[in-house]
This record gives C-alpha cells, sequence and structure tokens, in this order.
C-alpha cells in the first residue's frame, strides 16, 4: 500500500501539479494583475491551436514516433483557407477544404513512414520542408485577410463563457481519453512504442494504428489552422511557424517519454499549461520574445535529460 | 606458461546480482567449457574477461600481474580475445575494415592508415583460417556463416593468447560447426587457451578439457570433462535431478481420416525455397528440420502472412487463403505464431504478464465504456496457472521472468484463441533445461488438444522426440520425410547437407 | 507481393536505373549534366564565367558544412541546429568585429567565433553521447534557443560597419578564385583524408553501421559523437567567416533555413539517414545540385515566382532521395 502511494507521487504528472503550483504562485508574487481571470482568458487564445496540436502528437510519441511536419500542415491549411476565401468560395467550403488537405498531409506522412520503413523524424523532416514549400509557393507569401465577422467568432468569440477553440479542445481530449482507456486502442499504442515488431506479431494492425495517428495529426492542425485564421483575421503561409518545437516541448515536458511507450495525455496537457503560463509571464511581464526561444529550447533539451534521469529511478509504467 | 587467473569477480547492476563471487582459471593449451542456464552470469563474465565491463569486484590475474579491467583494448594487448555470441561485424564496411577497426596500424598515431599493409595482413589471416572471402565488399552482403569467420579472424588478429568463444555456433550450419571444431582443436596445439560457452552439451563433451559451471551468478563446479557424464552436468546446471524421457511423442498418428488442417501445394519464394508441399493434421506435431539457411523459418513466416511469396497455394481448413493476405487474416484464421526471437518479436517486455498473454485478444474485452478489466484480470490468471508460468503478479512486466517463462508467455497468448494450427520456430532456443521439459510438455499438451503444430528445431533430439513426422530441407527444397519413430539423427543430417558437401563427406 | 524479376529478366534501362541510384555520385552527376544541356539550351546566359562563379560562391559554406553534417548523419546521428547556428556566430563575429561594438582585431574574431563554433558543436556532442539525448531533439532545441541568444546579442539592431579584414575573407580572392572556394576545397580535401586515411574516419562508420557491435569492440563511441557535432560546429564557424562577410549587414536572419538545405544535400548525395553509409563524392554532387536548382529555375525564365517553390523542391528532393533508397532496397531483395 505504502508503496503504491509512493508510486503515485513519483508520477510525473504529480510532479508537473507541483511545479506548475509553484510557478504560478511565484508568477503572482511579481505580477499580481497576470492572475486575473480576464487576464488569463484573453492570453489563453495564443494556447488552443497548440494545444489541439498536443493531443495527436501525444499519441504519436507514445508509439515512438514523431511529427515535424504539424507547423508546415498548418501554413499550408491556412493558405488553403485564404486562397480558397479569396478566389469567392463559402467559407465553410474553404474550411471544409483545408481540413482535407490537413488529413490528406497526414495520411501523406503515414503512408510514406509505413511503406518506407524509414523514422518518421526524415519522413515528417521531408515533409515540413515540401508542405511550407507549396503554402509558400501557391500564396507566393502573401496573405490575406478581410474575413466575414460570422468566421472570425471562431477564433475570437466566446461559447458558455469559454472561448470556442477551448471546446474543441475539451471535446478532442473527452474523445481522446475514451478511446485511450476504453478501447485495445489505447493498450495498442503503448505496445507499439515498445516493441513495434511484437505488437505486429501479436496479430495487432500497427501500420493502420500508425496511418490513423499521423492522418489525426494532419486533421488536428488543420483544424488548429483555422482557428489560427479565425483568430488573426489573416491567412499567411509562415503560420504556425516553429508550432512543432511547441507542441513537442510541452508533450515531452508532460512526461511522454521520446522512446515511445510511456506517459499520458493528462500529462501532455499539463505540459501544455505549464508551457503556456511561462511563455505568457515573460512576454508579460519582461516583454522580452527572445528570451522565451531561449527558454523553450533549453527546456525542451533539460526535460529529455531530466527524463532520463527519472527512467533510473522508476521500474516501468502501467 | 602461467593460466590466467578470474578472482573473486563480482558484478551487480542496481541490486541484483549477475556475478557473485567466481574465481576461474584458463590454462594454456586447454578447452575451458562455461556452462550454465541462462541468466546463470556466463555473459557476465565474458563481458569482463574481454574488458567490455568492468567488476564491482575482484580481479583477472595473468603472471601474477592483476589486468587493466574495463577497456577493450588494454585487455586485447594482452592477447585476450572475445568472439561474442553476435558477431561483431560493421555491415556497411568491408572485410579489412572490420577486422582492423578499433585496432588500426598506428602510422602517425592513427592519421595516417597503412591500407596496403592492412590488406595483406587480413588476407593472411583469413588463409589461415582457410575462408576465401572477398575482401572489398560490404560485409553486409554476406552470408551468416562469412560474417562470423569475420568476426573470429578479427579475434585471431591479435598474437591471441586466451579466445573466448561464445556460443560460436549458434548462427552456424552443421558442416560449418565442423570446420570451427578443426580449428579450435588447431588453436589449442599452438598453445592458445580458450573459454568455450554453448548450451549444446555435445560441442561441450565433444571439444572440452575441463568445464566449469554457473547457477545463478555463482560458481557451481569445475572439473574435469571425464569424470562427468551428461546428466551430471545437467544436474550441476539446474541444480536438481532432470532426466531426459525418451521419445514419448512419437505417438501413433490415429487422425489419418480426418481432413488436414493446413496443406502447402508448391509455394515458392525466389532464391529463398522452392515448390514446397506438405499437409499437416489435426493432432499432429511436423517437424521441420534442416542447416540455418535452409528456407525453414522464411516458410513459416510465408505461411503465417508476414512475408510475401511469389507462387503455390496455401489451403487451409479446407479453403484456399486469398492472396496478398496479411497477419491479421490468419491469426483471424486461427493460426498462431511463436517467433524465433523471443524478446524482438515474442514478447513486448516492459508490458505486464497480462497484457503480453492478451494483447492478440484484445478486441474481445472492450465493453461500450471501458475495457472490462475483471474478465482480462480472471482469463489473464487463468492462462498463468494453466501454463505454468512462475510470475509473483500478473501486473509484473513480462522482463522480469526467466527466459524460459517468457516463452510461456508467447505461446500462452495464443493459447486463450484456442487455434488450430500452432507454427512453433526454435520455441527452446536459450531456453534452460528446466523450462525446456515444460515448454516440451505444452507442445505435446496443445497437440493432444486437436491443434494441428508445425515445430522447426535445429535441436535434433528435440525433433526426434516431439515429432510425428519429419520433413528435411535443404536449400529451399523438402529432401525428404521421415517417421519420426524411425529417423535417427544421422539420417536427418545426411539428408539436410548440401549435394556437394555430401559428396565429399 | 514482391515481383519476379530475377537479375537476367531486367530490362537494361531498369539495370542503369539502379546503378545510377545506388553510385548516387554517378547519378548526380548525370543529372546535373543533363540539367546545364537543358537551361543551357534555354538560355546560354546559364554557362557565362560569372553565373558559375555565382553558384560557386553560394554553394562553398553549404559544402563544407556539409562535409560535417554527412559525418553526423554516418555515425548515425542528425544536426539540425546548423543554421541557427550560423546565425549564432554570424552575429557574435559581427558584434565582436563591429568598430561601434567590440572593435576586436579580425584575426582574434575569426579565431573566437571558430571557438564558439566549436564549443556549440560540443555541447550538442556532449548532450547527445553523455547525457543520452536523442539528437534530433538536442538539437532542435538548439535551433530555436541559439536563436534567442541571436536576438540577445544583436540587441534588435543591425551591424552594418564591418571592417575591411573581416570582409575581404568574402570578397577577396586568390589567383582569381574566391577565398570560399579555396577554402572549401580545403575542407573537402582535410575530409577526405579523414574519412579515409584516418582511424577516426573509419571508426565514425562503424558506430553508425553497427553501435552494438562498436561497443563490443570496445570503440570510443562517446568521444567519436563528441567529435563528429564538435567538427561540424568548427566547419560551420568556418562557413560563417567566408560567407557572411560578403554580405554588407549581418542582421538576426542569418541561416534561417540553412539546416534544411544542408540536410537536403547530404540526404540526396545518398548519405544513409540510419548511419554507416555515405560518401563525399555523393554529397558534393548534391551541393552542387540543390544550390545551382534556384538559378536553373531562374534561368529557365519560370519567373520571379519560381523561388518561392525552393523549400518546396527541397523537401521534395529530399522523399526523392528515400523514395529511391527504399526502391533500390526492394530490387536488391529480389
Amino acid at each position: 500500500m505504502k508503496q503504491r502511494i509512493l508510486n503515485m507521487i513519483w508520477q510525473p504528472e504529480t510532479f508537473l501539479i507541483v511545479l506548475i503550483g509553484i510557478l504560478l504562485t511565484a508568477m503572482g508574487r511579481l505580477d499580481a494583475s497576470f492572475l486575473q481571470w480576464e487576464v488569463q482568458r484573453a492570453l489563453s487564445s495564443h494556447v488552443w491551436e497548440l494545444a489541439i496540436i498536443a493531443i495527436p502528437m501525444t499519441l504519436i510519441i507514445l508509439t515512438a514516433g514523431i511529427d515535424l511536419s504539424v507547423g508546415s500542415v498548418m501554413g499550408l491549411s491556412a493558405i488553403t483557407t485564404g486562397m480558397l476565401f479569396q478566389k469567392g468560395l463559402p467559407l465553410p467550403l474553404a474550411c471544409s477544404a483545408s481540413l482535407l488537405v490537413g488529413i490528406f498531409c497526414g495520411f501523406l506522412n503515414g503512408w510514406f513512414i509505413t511503406r518506407m520503413k524509414v523514422h518518421p523524424l526524415i519522413i515528417t523532416l521531408a515533409t515540413m520542408a515540401a508542405y511550407r514549400g507549396m503554402a509558400e509557393g501557391i500564396s507566393h507569401a502573401k496573405p490575406v485577410s478581410g474575413f466575414p465577422d460570422s468566421f472570425t467568432w471562431l477564433g475570437q468569440g466566446d461559447w458558455f463563457g469559454l472561448p470556442v477553440a477551448a471546446w474543441v479542445f475539451a471535446v478532442m481530449v473527452g474523445i481522446v481519453l475514451w478511446m485511450m482507456h476504453g478501447r485495445a486502442f489505447g493498450v495498442g499504442i503503448y505496445a507499439i512504442g515498445h516493441n513495434e515488431t511484437a505488437t505486429r506479431f501479436s496479430g495487432l494492425r500497427v501500420d493502420r494504428y500508425l496511418v490513423t495517428l499521423y492522418t489525426f495529426s494532419g486533421f488536428a492542425s488543420a483544424l488548429a489552422a483555422v482557428l489560427f485564421v479565425a483568430r488573426r483575421n489573416t491567412a499567411k503561409a509562415d503560420a504556425g511557424m516553429g508550432m512543432e518545437l511547441g507542441v513537442i516541448t510541452a508533450v515531452v515536458i508532460g512526461g511522454v517519454s521520446i522512446f515511445g511507450g510511456r506517459g499520458t495525455l493528462i500529462g501532455a496537457c499539463l505540459g501544455v499549461l505549464l508551457i503556456h503560463e511561462t511563455r505568457e509571464f515573460v512576454s508579460w511581464h519582461w516583454n522580452r520574445d527572445e528570451l522565451n526561444l531561449l527558454a523553450l529550447g533549453i527546456l525542451l533539451i533539460l526535460s529529455v535529460v531530466f527524463q532520463k534521469l527519472l527512467r533510473h529511478k522508476q521500474g516501468s509504467a502501467i | 606458461m602461467e593460466p590466467l587467473r578470474a578472482v573473486h569477480l563480482s558484478k551487480s547492476y542496481g541490486g541484483t546480482h549477475a556475478l557473485k563471487d567466481v574465481s576461474l582459471d584458463i590454462r594454456p593449451g586447454e578447452v575451458h567449457a562455461l556452462c550454465g542456464e541462462n541468466g546463470a552470469g556466463k555473459s557476465t563474465l565474458i563481458k569482463i574477461l574481454s574488458g567490455v565491463l568492468l567488476p564491482n569486484a575482484g580481479t583477472v590475474q595473468w603472471n601474477e600481474t592483476p589486468l587493466p579491467l574495463g577497456r577493450v583494448h588494454s585487455v586485447e594487448a594482452h592477447g585476450i580475445l572475445a568472439v561474442h555470441q553476435e558477431p561483431v561485424v560493421f555491415p556497411h564496411l568491408n572485410a579489412v575494415d572490420n577486422l582492423f577497426v578499433g585496432r588500426e596500424p598506428a602510422a602517425l598515431g592513427g592519421a595516417w592508415l597503412d591500407q596496403s599493409t592492412m590488406r595483406k595482413k587480413a588476407r593472411a589471416i583469413l588463409a589461415n583460417l582457410g575462408e576465401e572471402l572477398p575482401l572489398t565488399q560490404p560485409v553486409g552482403d554476406m552470408s551468416l556463416a562469412q560474417r562470423q569467420m569475420v568476426s573470429i579472424a578479427r579475434a585471431l588478429l591479435h598474437q591471441c593468447r586466451i579466445l573466448i568463444l561464445d556460443e560460436p555456433t549458434a548462427s552456424l550450419s552443421a558442416r560449418e560447426s565442423e570446420s570451427l571444431f578443426e580449428k579450435v582443436n588447431t588453436l589449442k596445439q599452438q598453445g592458445v587457451g580458450i573459454l568455450y560457452v554453448s548450451h549444446r552439451l555435445e560441442e561441450i563433451f565433444r571439444l572440452a578439457d575441463r568445464v566449469t559451471v554457473l547457477r545463478d551468478g555463482t560458481w557451481v563446479a569445475t572439473s574435469d570433462i571425464a569424470s562427468l557424464n551428461q546428466e551430471a552436468l545437467i544436474q550441476h546446471m539446474v541444480g536438481r535431478d532432470i532426466t531426459q524421457k525418451p521419445g514419448s511423442g512419437t505417438a501413433p498418428d490415429e487422425s489419418k481420416n480426418r481432413p488436414p488442417i493446413l496443406e502447402i501445394k508448391n509455394l515458392s519464394r525466389e532464391g529463398v525455397f522452392q515448390k514446397i508441399s506438405f499437409k499437416i493434421q489435426p493432432g499432429e506435431i511436423l517437424g521441420m528440420s534442416g542447416l540455418v539457411g535452409a528456407g525453414r523459418s522464411e516458410i513459416a513466416r510465408g505461411i503465417f502472412g508476414i512475408d510475401p511469396f511469389d507462387a503455390g497455394e496455401i489451403i487451409y481448413l479446407g479453403s484456399p487463403l486469398s492472396k496478398g493476405f496479411t497477419i491479421q487474416d490468419t491469426i483471424q484464421a486461427g493460426m498462431a505464431m511463436v517467433p524465433e526471437d523471443r524478446q524482438q518479436q515474442g514478447l513486448v517486455l516492459p508490458l505486464s504478464v497480462e497484457t503480453n498473454l492478451l494483447l492478440p485478444s484484445l478486441r474481445e474485452f472492450q465493453g461500450p465504456l471501458g475495457l472490462k478489466t475483471k474478465a482480462m484480470r480472471s482469463s489473464g490468471k487463468a492462462l498463468i496457472e494453466k501454463l505454468g508460468i512462475k510470475t509473483e503478479t500478473p501486473d509484473h512486466p513480462a522482463h522480469s521472468l526467466s527466459g524460459g517463462n517468457q516463452q510461456k508467455i508467447v505461446i500462452g497468448k495464443w493459447v486463450h484463441r484456442l487455434p488450430k494450427l500452432f507454427i512453433l520456430d526454435e520455441p527452446t532456443r536459450g531456453v534452460d533445461v528446466g523450462a525446456k521439459h515444460e515448454v516440451h510438455r505444452l507442445i505435446r499438451e496443445l497437440a493432444a488438444q486437436g491443434s494441428a503444430v508445425l515445430l522447426i528445431s535445429s535441436e535434433l533430439p528435440e525433433i526426434l522426440s516431439l515429432s510425428h513426422r519429419i520433413l528435411v530441407l535443404c536449400e529451399g527444397t523438402i529432401r525428404g520425410e521421415l517417421k519420426a519413430n524411425e529417423a535417427t539423427q544421422e539420417q536427418l543430417l545426411k539428408l539436410a547437407l548440401p549435394e556437394e558437401a555430401r559428396r565429399s563427406a | 507481393m514482391t515481383d519476379a524479376t530475377s537479375t537476367h529478366t531486367t530490362p537494361p534501362l531498369k539495370r542503369a536505373l539502379i546503378y545510377l541510384l545506388s553510385h548516387r555520385a554517378a547519378g548526380l552527376f548525370l543529372f546535373i549534366v543533363l540539367l546545364l544541356g537543358i537551361v543551357s539550351v534555354m538560355n546560354p546566359a546559364f554557362l557565362e564565367t560569372q553565373n558559375i562563379k555565382d553558384i560557386a560562391v553560394q554553394a562553398a559554406p553549404v559544402c563544407i558544412i556539409s562535409c560535417g553534417l554527412m559525418l553526423v548523419l554516418v555515425s548515425g546521428e542528425i544536426d539540425i541546429s546548423v543554421g541557427s547556428m550560423m546565425g549564432l556566430l554570424a552575429a557574435c563575429m559581427g558584434a565582436m568585429v563591429s568598430e561601434s561594438r567590440g572593435h576586436l582585431p579580425p584575426g582574434m574574431a575569426i579565431v573566437l567565433t571558430l571557438g564558439i563554433g566549436v564549443v556549440i558543436g560540443l555541447l550538442n556532442g556532449w548532450l547527445v553521447a553523455y547525457a543520452g539525448v536523442p539528437s534530433i531533439i538536442v538539437t532542435l532545441g538548439m535551433l530555436t534557443a541559439l536563436r534567442g541568444v541571436t536576438e540577445i546579442v544583436m540587441g534588435g539592431s543591425w551591424i552594418t560597419d564591418l571592417p575591411d579584414g573581416i570582409r575581404f575573407l568574402g570578397t577577396g580572392a586568390f589567383m582569381g578564385i574566391p577565398i570560399s572556394l579555396w577554402t572549401a576545397l580545403t575542407v573537402i580535401l582535410v575530409s577526405l583524408w579523414l574519412v579515409h586515411r584516418t582511424a577516426i574516419g573509419r571508426r565514425i562508420y562503424a558506430i553508425g553501421s553497427n553501435p552494438h557491435a562498436a561497443y563490443l569492440a570496445g570503440l570510443p563511441i562517446k568521444p567519436l559523437k563528441l567529435f563528429v557535432f564538435a567538427w561540424t560546429g568548427f566547419l560551420t564557424g568556418v562557413a560563417t567567416l567566408v560567407s557572411v562577410p560578403q554580405l554588407s549587414v549581418v542582421d538576426s536572419g542569418i541561416g534561417v533555413g540553412l539546416e534544411l538545405l544542408v540536410v537536403t544535400c547530404v540526404v540526396v548525395g545518398g548519405t544513409a539517414v540510419s548511419g554507416g553509409l555515405g560518401n563525399l563524392s555523393g554529397v558534393l554532387c548534391g551541393v552542387i545540385l540543390m544550390t545551382m536548382i534556384s538559378t536553373v529555375l531562374i534561368f529557365m525564365k519560370l519567373g520571379e515566382n519560381a523561388t518561392y517553390w525552393s523549400r518546396a523542391i527541397q523537401g521534395l528532393f529530399i522523399l526523392g532521395a528515400i523514395i529511391a533508397d527504399h526502391w533500390i532496397s526492394r530490387q536488391r531483395k529480389s
């Protein structure tokens, strides 16, 4: 029993909650206005796109994969929305088209990864360049703006007291949590992360899992792109530039092992919260974005170093 | 000359002792066998002796001076060389680079490699081993046996005084093993002391002068081979008495008239196997014998849907499998396979025993709101009991179990699905003697319950004692079919040898 | 199902294709010659000395860094921080020599710039080899973190007053050939020696080819990995010194996207992402192809807009190389 309680405490999630608590207290001391509900709600609008992409990224990293192309898919999807809108297509159609583009990009990633048997990091590094390049090529790097209010409401408006994007995020987390804990799907993802071959030889459709996950990642990136365009009221090829770094950092800080097989979605969400609050506070209090770049890079590396250290301490999870 | 003495060596990882106070000596000109079950500490001892690992306590002495441990280079400089179980080769490099990498002739401190000397020396050593290998070809394109030779040649590059061979015949065919034995004898006559590790007791009795037995990381006994017999040696290794049951699997087959579970017609794959045809009846154990590389595993993988094949037909339960079928199709239809490499292909080691056992049948336990954990627990417990898996709780990770118990999980994970055909590829490789008997019992039980079993094994006694019929493969074709109760080891071996080897034999 | 074509029935065209794809240098060379032929027919101005020289000068820094990155890939790792590293080194160099800031003598600035490159490389290598963090994570983190440092060094303004001593490295020439080309040539020769004639070179291939065997053979894996990253850091410093002084302004955006170009060149040049395989001639051809391609697009009169597609082309080339590798390995098997 004592062992069990100790195990509970040793979970990365517990750590994160304590860490976030400490950080928020410190931030409150430095600048009490930062913690006001209205301020927090307004600042939260920056995070939902990252949070939405973090959901599939968590699952992908759990399978010992990675998707570096998420930011570029955002760019391509944003440009699709913008260009089609400019061409006079009704916005719902333009948005659907951009979601389809995202799904297709993600599917292509998954297809290459399962067919070519090359590590996802190389495939998605290539498509990261290809998708972003296409966004630049199609749009000639020119922005599109002037979207109607009914559309920008998606990114700027509230629904039952919370931003629309927050609801989208909540629904997605709900569905994925149910998939993870209520279906064979969840166990399958962990099994793939630990040993893909043995999982394959046990009859699980590993390729289908992977293609599904990368397609989901493409879909989520496109969804984030639509919300981003609506929030900024501009569609530009550089939408989501550097997004992959923030998402991966958040997920890894959330205790998801970059080597696959360990971690939880809840942990990843806490990681997103931690990254978000730190980032916003640095901008809010010191107003220096370059410090954020520095901090994000260092945090990513340190969190993996920390994971390695923690791994020695812990037995195996689940 | 003085023998090499390992004195009071200990090594522990975290809290577990891999090696506890082990002492041993290797005399020049002797073959000293090292025996023990898996996990007895053999590979740890070898890694310490060859300088890969640093012991927590103890020394290795030679001529009264302690050797510098923990550095491969300095140990090699003293003439102590190891050929590890997995051939130490670099597939992208050619044979010359493979021999010299890490110990290049140091002109200008390694700043200018003397390629022509390297080539000359490599050619001489390979010639001495009686091997003709292409020197410029990447080693990755060579056969497994050739790679093993490269790895042995690498050890002989230095003036070798103590040679450590760890399971050198694991990936060699019978013929290649023979030539290896000759080389071991030649080296022995040259005064080289050899530490020989093998699971195959026949080899030990054939080659060794003395034998040391380890059990659970501790020293058990060292004695002259002449004063031991197989039973006594096994008893030392497992610490209890096990008598081999003679051929109890050769019970007459009563299921002749029933339709076959599996029928293979003219199965071919370019350059791998050709025109393979056979049938398996319910309740029958069909042995598949042959040398490594004869195409046995490849046929099994083809039937199970892992690898593709070019031509032929697989008729399962009376209906042909459609072209391009996958693992999922065959599992759905009731096939099960225990792959060759237990840890890499059979198990998800960090996951629990229960999850591993239920992995192929997970979908059954899906409820509308969540996985039915209670049903999973009871099924898991039932399987653990049925198979006699020794684990404290079903929640323990699979990697905490011994090799034999791990293998029981790999077999057991299919039992829940009541498969009609079992394909077992080397089911007892690397499993210790005690667990081997239990795995054998399990295989017989499966057949007795009406499943058909396709058994692939390189161990002739195993295949003879378990199978009802035996197919012998050579170079991708079926050379012959024998009734197990009439077959002998010599017959099997003769059929398994390729044409030219047979003529010259 | 694999197709059952054996070697005797393979049509000659297919066999030639397999040869050219697996001997990547030969294949790329042929492709470059073909491309040159087409573009010079469409627009003879392409072959003018000045244009060739421009392309060569563009290619020089890419070539220098590629020689280092190839070894990183051969050892089984990856480094995507070289672009940001160049940005930071440019900022540091600028700040050191600028008359309004550091005002250090050029010689000292050169040594310090190279030194900083080596230190960052060592940091990358230490995190990968000794702290056990996957190289993609380390260098992805560095990609961002170094940009942050660059902004801090630049302090929000540009550096426009580079002294002539430094500018000579970028604009000067020796025997009519720009300094940067001489430097690239030297780096290629040193790399050839390193790869083929030193113990270190062969060992780097060995650890990438089979890490476990390298461990059992007692190869110094960690120091070797440390070395390849430090070497890449050093070469990035060299590339910075010969390319940045060509510009009249140092801003914080130097080297953005460079990592991708370099990875593309190295991978298109036939270096295996999984380690153990790669040769300099292939990489060199990869560099030439990838740097000339944007100029080719302009000379083919596809218009200004063609340059917007350059990043897409890079990505497609990496994908193409991966597909080619996959196709060849399948052909080899059957």
